[in-house]
């Protein structure tokens, strides 16, 4: 998989943590990976279609997600934050996908993003791709955060 | 008072929307997807409409599509992260006044809504 991809998500994701949480996300690691599994008990899960095709998993823990909320709609109270935590996080990682999706789709392309779904708790079960994958990772003031990115071009993804 | 109706299939979106919007006009409806935003269209008549592209069931093309065919006069605006080169043409080409693309901020929405009624 091309190293362009995982950059576009690095500024992507930077761009809309900065804008829109108020924080800085530092990248930590790129790691390659078989299949897009992830590390953290929240996961996000946005499919791509179009000249390129995959997922992207987005990964956190609680508190993570959490801070994110409180940052987007922060006169919220505490108890209308926590049920508001799945939708504010899935708009973050639309958000990243939708930059990334800028930059890769260029003049002439045009790549579909699905609506997110989130998957939380040890009993998650879900399908992931079979492909190759860059696993991002950033750290910030507000904790962790994990990037997978599953792209193919052209063939099918299985 | 001008009124509006936000379509976009995250809850937390639409506050934040109707926490710009509500400082100039009445929003009097909030659809999560296309299909709800065509029946409470017909139901409040809002003077205008932000829309996202990627929803479930109907997305915001097919629903700007379909709104500007039934009611030629709707104002709508699209926010959308969606925002690549050929996606702005086309939901422009299908009727739409402006596009906003996430992260936006606030100030872009309040003028972009301003504009339609100047």
């Amino acid at each position: 998989m091309k190293a362009e991809y995982a950059n576009v998500f690095v500024r992507g994701a930077t761009t809309v943590f900065t804008q829109e949480v108020g924080v800085n996300l530092s990248r930590t690691g790129l790691t390659r990976k078989n299949a897009p599994v992830p590390n953290l008990p929240i996961s996000i899960v946005i499919g791509i279609t179009g000249g390129i095709r995959g997922q992207v998993v987005y990964s956190m823990d609680q508190t993570f997600a959490y801070a994110v909320t409180k940052a987007m709609i922060p006169n919220k109270l505490p108890s209308e934050l926590k049920k508001l935590t799945n939708s504010a996080v899935s708009e973050i990682a639309n958000m990243i996908t939708g930059q990334a999706s800028i930059a890769l789709a260029g003049e002439n392309d045009l790549i579909h993003l699905t609506p997110p779904a989130v998957f939380s708790g040890s009993d998650m079960t879900v399908d992931f791709l079979s492909i190759p994958t860059i696993c991002l990772s950033f750290i910030s003031e507000i904790g962790s955060m994990e990037i997978n990115i599953a792209f193919t071009e052209g063939g099918g993804a299985r | 008072m001008i009124t509006g109706m936000i379509v976009d299939d995250a809850t937390v979106m639409r506050i934040r929307l109707r926490d710009i919007l509500e400082s100039r006009y009445k929003i009097v409806a909030e659809a999560s997807n296309g299909q709800e935003a065509l029946d409470l269209y017909e139901q409040y008549h809002p003077d205008f409409v932000t829309l996202d592209i990627t929803m479930p069931q109907m997305n915001g093309i097919e629903a700007l599509q379909m709104l500007v065919t039934l009611h030629p006069e709707a104002k709508v605006v699209i926010v959308s992260a969606v925002g690549q080169k050929k996606m702005v043409f086309e939901a422009i080409a299908k009727g739409a006044r402006d596009f906003i693309i996430k992260p936006f901020d606030p100030n872009r929405v309040l003028v972009a809504i301003d504009r339609l009624f100047e």
